[in-house]
């Protein structure tokens, strides 16, 4: 097991939610957890710390700091690492942005053992807080060529598994 | 399985895709479907006797009305502009703001609402029972003659899903049918391009949020409209004050015939809407980050578009214009048909 326990404890733990609705400023991790997560920007430094340059639309260079999403699915004891078989598969990690934006990872595409591809949830650019309309958290995924995933406002975080 | 109804084939072009929304327990079926276009057109519908849903949503202005607020039963005005009911078969969150989730759920909206048609389902159910052909319409469509209020917001729903737009000269041109002129070509590549001003390419970004065939992305946006908001919009649904002042991105499927425009109906015409993206978009921080910061010149702020920029892009949201979908006899109100 390689999930980061200690650092769970310190996050709220979700025992309902109503509606599906967060609080502002914050991202809830559900679905197929072992462990549902509010994670707040104060809350984030109990995960893996990650950064990385990335160039914008105007082909200017900018420093995102956050951090990797793999270690808060790690700690929301998602089925990860030597789990990540058979059945699990077929699951994958949803992620929903305030305005109603969605976009889509395999959990086989981030885990290390096999696309192993850096996604960061970042809350600061060039070490200020992202701007209204893009913060708190956004996703950094470096090696995506296209930017269309690298989402703005991300509210919700679901891990779900095809059903098909 | 009892429910043995003949379904209700929907025909749609295969570029719009298969991301719809009917729930598992409400299939489309030709009875259901004719049934609810026979409530869509039903002035009982109302508590005063005189409104139907088509009062709002007339199939000749594509199932708008025409005016900024439309007046309900007890005389007063709508808080919004009506909305075109278009292609809704793809859409999920309904209205402005997005407040109701599903079609069959949005129905029970105007239904009751005291300002619309104000009348309870349980008192609407009762009417349409003592109605002469209702209950058998309904055992037809639902194999019950029991009306209930979940069963006509089901009727209902489905006539909507059938509400496809997809004939336009748009479609035509997609389809390899159609030749624009090159007003309306220029118009359209404006109308889907970013501006890159370095690299001198000018361009309107409309297709960011007005994206894909449909028009729409569906999402919830700012256009910049305001500073200070009388109408919360997506923040009073999600509570959010991040959200405030955005709406949900509105179809230009027949645009043209859906004035006046925006959520509080503000535009009459396409050419204020265009001189809105183009020069009045306030440098305000709840602006889209898909609004802001577009220039189609190095050093200034907006899109600044020429006023032959506009016109092109205003004949390209021409060929919007689906005039058999207006037409169409499958939406018309069956009651002025002489069969
Ligand atoms: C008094 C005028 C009025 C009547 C009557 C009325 N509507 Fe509406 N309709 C509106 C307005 C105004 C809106 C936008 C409201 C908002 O966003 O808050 C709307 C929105 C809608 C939408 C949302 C479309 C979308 O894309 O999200 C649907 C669907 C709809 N109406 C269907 C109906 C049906 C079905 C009926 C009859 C049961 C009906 N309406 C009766 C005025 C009316
Ligand atoms: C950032 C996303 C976004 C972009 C970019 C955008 N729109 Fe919109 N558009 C919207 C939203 C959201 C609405 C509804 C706004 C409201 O009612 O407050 C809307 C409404 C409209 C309407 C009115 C629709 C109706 O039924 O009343 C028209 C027309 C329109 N846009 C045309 C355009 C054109 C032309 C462009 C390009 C110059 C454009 N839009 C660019 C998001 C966008």
């Amino acid at each position: 097991m390689k999930h980061k326990i200690a650092g769970a404890i310190l996050l709220t733990i979700l025992s309902l939610t109503t509606s599906g609705q967060t609080g502002q400023g914050t991202l809830t991790v559900k679905g197929e957890v072992g462990l549902p997560l509010t994670i707040t920007t104060a809350g984030l430094s109990e995960f893996r710390h990650a950064e990385a340059n990335m160039k914008d639309r105007e082909g200017n260079m900018h420093k995102y700091t956050g951090v990797s999403v793999l270690s808060i699915l790690d700690s929301a004891k998602v089925t990860l690492g030597k789990q990540l078989r058979g059945e699990h598969l077929k699951k994958y990690l949803l992620v929903k942005c305030a305005d109603g934006y969605q976009v889509l990872f395999s959990l086989a595409e981030l885990d290390p053992d096999f696309g192993n591809k850096t996604v960061i949830l970042a809350d600061r650019v060039d070490g200020k807080p992202l701007p209204e309309g893009k913060g708190p958290f956004r996703l950094i995924i470096p090696d995506d060529k296209a930017l269309a995933r690298n989402s703005y406002e991300v509210i919700e975080m679901i891990v779900s598994f095809a059903k098909d | 399985m009892h429910n043995l109804q003949e379904p209700y084939k929907l025909e749609y072009p295969a570029n719009f895709g298969n991301m719809i929304y009917i729930p598992a327990d409400n299939p489309l079926t030709v009875a259901g479907v004719e049934l609810g276009r026979k409530l869509f057109y039903e002035t009982a519908l109302s508590g005063n006797n005189q409104l139907s849903c088509a009062s709002c949503h007339k199939q000749e202005l594509a199932f708008t009305d025409g005016k900024q607020f439309s007046t309900g039963v007890d005389g007063s005005s709508t808080k919004r502009n009506s909305m075109a009911l278009v292609n809704l078969l793809w859409t999920d969150n309904f209205f402005w703001d997005g407040r109701a989730k599903g079609l069959e759920q949005q129905v029970k909206f105007p239904l009751e609402d005291q300002h619309e048609m104000g009348q309870s389902l349980n008192i609407l159910s009762r009417k349409l029972s003592e109605i002469r052909s209702y209950p058998g319409l309904f055992r037809k469509a639902f194999g019950t003659a029991t009306i209930s209020g979940e069963l006509i917001a089901k009727a209902l729903a489905q006539f909507e899903r059938t509400l496809i737009s997809s004939n336009s000269p748009y479609d035509q041109y997609l389809a390899g049918k159609y030749s624009p002129d090159s007003s309306q070509l220029r118009g359209m590549k404006l109308f889907f391009i970013n501006p890159q001003p370095e690299k001198g390419i000018r361009g309107g970004a409309c297709g960011h949020c007005h994206s894909g065939v449909k028009t729409t992305s569906q999402l919830y946006h700012n256009t910049g409209l305001d500073t200070i908001f009388t109408d919360g919009g997506r923040a009073d649904v999600t509570g959010q004050t991040t959200d405030k002042g955005r709406f949900r991105v509105a179809t230009l499927r027949n645009i043209t015939l859906t004035s006046p425009y925006m959520h509080d109906g503000r535009f009459k015409s396409l050419n204020e809407v265009l001189d809105h993206y183009s020069d009045h978009i306030d440098e305000q921080p709840k602006l889209s980050p898909f609004l802001k910061d577009l220039s189609n010149q190095k050093n200034t702020k907006g899109l600044r578009l020429t006023l032959q920029e506009k016109e092109d892009i205003i004949q390209f949201l021409q060929m919007l214009t689906d005039s058999t979908f207006i037409k169409d006899p499958r939406f018309s109100n069956p009651s002025l048909i002489s069969q």
